[in-house]
């Protein structure tokens, strides 16, 4: 049990007919950034925020104040807050697990808020159990319980010693990929043009830790303000050079051939890099093929 | 319903550039929405902005964002001069580095987007990209200024597109350790395989199925309930209240559609 930490969830894990103890503990927090106040232009002042009614202009008190649901212009069905508490079921406290999906299978598209999920004291072997067989099996769990005031379906998963749970959106919050790209024209490049591509990936490969990430945009906005009440101008964007189709293939060799002297490769003859290539698309041919059955099922967002 | 981009600028790997359009892949447009109305007139109640000091209402023009520069004191800034702010990763995303598929931990996503080509111009240099990740199984790394931070994003081929998710900083994700250190590593050896025939038993394919929305649904029934008591029935009987009854429950989608527009404005001016 981590100490100096509170919970956000206490309750049980089942899965079959094994249930232990366990809690949830937020994984991730949304850090500070930058606010601005609202100011009134023509006085210099900051503005406060009124409620008042929209066709009187009276301020409405708190408790003058209640939820309605809009069905045609102007017209409300009123709901009161007990109606949308009496909508929620009553909380079991349980995370049962309904079904386990293959991790390849999982669509990250839909993932909320990550959680840990750790045991209580007596639970710790049944967690172990479950936390080690799902990596063997390379599965997640899907399980649903009533958490927030909302049913919320979560995805678990194993995370070091512990197990990690996401919430999910719902269905109808998730846009399906097929129909934001569906107007895209069906493009597959390859030869040169590919081969250059994969070129330059090839020299910026690494490894990134996202945990050493600097965010430089509020010393950035510090010198912009700064100019500005120096009264000096500030920068104009620089415009963007856009490849057109036909300068594409001349931008990819430039760009390969930029990152050959970078990192200081001998130059290799036209014959030579011809059979390089060659010998790239064979093996290529394998890795796209595992990548795509692979990576399938996650299409399927809908 | 054509989504609405609420980013556009330009995708750039080495020196090939091409113009891209971003919208969000998750939407909360078709949540049930309620808003808060005057009990005694039956009215919405709305937001006013009044002057702090002279306490009179404030027009919408003269509304501005300040930035504080001591107590009482501000420098208005207006979306121009934010746009100027010196960073070419306000309107460009130039990918970097590239790192193995699935090697970015997922509880550094943050926020999933679709990228698209904003212009034929670029259909073909995107799809270079595109193609040319897919067929090496690695994601882009790049940084973008979104929502007034510059975050890292990662970015995936996805069918004709590419998803970019941002990503969290370090210091927005708790350390594990201090959560985990008290559990056991090691597991019985004995329980594992049973609960991997539990596991074998239990597996199913993932279906968006899996994240519907109960309380939604009774909500939304509620919601139809009162309003045919608010209309008195015209023909009670037989056939006509079906036909009634469906086209009030095609009306509620409708209205709940058409917040999708004042959901994706809030979004662009945030």
């Amino acid at each position: 049990m981590p100490s100096g930490q509170r919970a956000q969830w206490k309750g049980f894990l089942k899965f079959g007919e094994v249930s232990c103890g366990v809690a949830l503990y937020t994984a991730a927090s949304t850090g500070e950034r930058i606010t601005f106040n609202t100011i009134n232009k023509a006085t210099g002042n900051r503005v406060n925020r009124i409620f008042v009614d929209s066709e009187t202009e009276d301020p409405v008190p708190k408790e003058a104040q209640t939820k309605g649901f809009e069905i045609e212009n102007g017209q409300y069905i009123i709901i009161d807050p007990e109606e949308v508490s009496a909508a929620i079921p009553e909380s079991n406290k349980t995370l049962e697990i309904e079904a386990f999906i293959r991790c390849s299978d999982v669509d990250d598209v839909y993932f909320d808020k990550p959680y840990y999920l750790t045991p209580d004291k007596m639970g710790g072997d049944a967690f172990a159990a479950l936390r080690d067989a799902m990596k063997k099996s390379m599965v997640a769990a899907i399980a649903r319980t009533v958490l927030f005031r909302r049913m919320r379906t979560v995805l678990i998963r194993p995370h070091g010693k512990g197990l990690i749970a996401s919430t999910l959106n719902y269905d109808y919050e998730v846009r399906s990929s097929e129909k934001a790209f569906e107007e895209m024209p069906k493009l597959k490049i390859q030869g040169e043009m590919l081969d250059l591509a994969k070129h330059i990936i090839s020299t910026k490969k690494g490894e990134f830790d996202p945990a050493t990430f600097d965010d430089r945009y509020e010393a950035a906005l510090a010198d912009l303000v700064k100019a500005k009440i120096e009264g000096k101008s500030l920068p104009k964007p620089k415009k963007v050079q856009v490849s057109k189709p036909n300068d594409l293939l001349a931008a990819l060799r430039e760009s390969a051939g930029m990152m050959k002297a970078a990192t200081d490769q001998p130059k290799r003859t036209a014959a030579n890099a011809n059979t390089g290539a060659g010998r790239q698309r064979a093996a290529r041919g394998a890795a796209a093929k595992s990548a795509t059955s692979k990576a399938a099922p996650q299409r399927k967002a809908s | 319903m054509a989504p609405k981009y609420y980013w556009k600028g330009y995708l750039k790997l080495s020196l090939v550039t091409c113009p891209v359009a971003m919208t969000p892949a998750t939407s909360e447009s078709e949540k049930v929405r309620f808003h808060t109305l005057n009990k005694e007139t039956g009215n919405r109640v709305v937001s006013r902005y009044i002057d702090s000091v002279t306490g009179k209402p404030v027009k919408g023009e003269n509304e501005a964002k300040g930035y504080a520069r001591g107590e009482n004191d501000y420098v208005v800034l207006t979306e121009d001069d934010l746009d100027a702010v010196a960073l070419d990763t306000v309107k460009t995303i130039d990918i970097d580095k590239f790192v193995p598929a699935e090697s970015i931990e997922w509880i550094y996503f943050e926020k999933p987007h679709y990228l698209m080509p904003d212009d034929a111009v670029g259909n073909e240099a995107f799809a270079v990209i595109r193609d040319a990740m897919k067929s090496d199984n690695v994601v882009g790394i790049s940084k973008l200024v979104m929502g007034r931070r510059e975050r890292a994003v990662v970015l995936e081929p996805r069918d004709e597109g590419i998803v970019l998710w941002s990503l969290r900083f370090g210091d927005e994700v708790r350390p594990e350790e201090a959560y985990f250190e008290d559990i056991d590593e090691k597991a019985d050896p004995d329980l594992v395989p049973l609960v991997q025939q539990l596991i074998k038993q239990k597996t199913a394919r993932w279906s968006p199925n899996m994240v519907s929305d109960p309380i939604q649904d009774a909500l939304l029934k509620l919601i139809e309930e009162k309003r045919k008591l608010l209309k008195p029935k015209k023909a009670a009987k037989g056939q006509k209240e079906q036909a009634a009854r469906a086209s009030n429950v095609v009306n509620i989608m409708d209205a709940l559609r058409k917040s999708l527009e004042a959901d994706l404005k809030n979004r662009q001016a945030g």
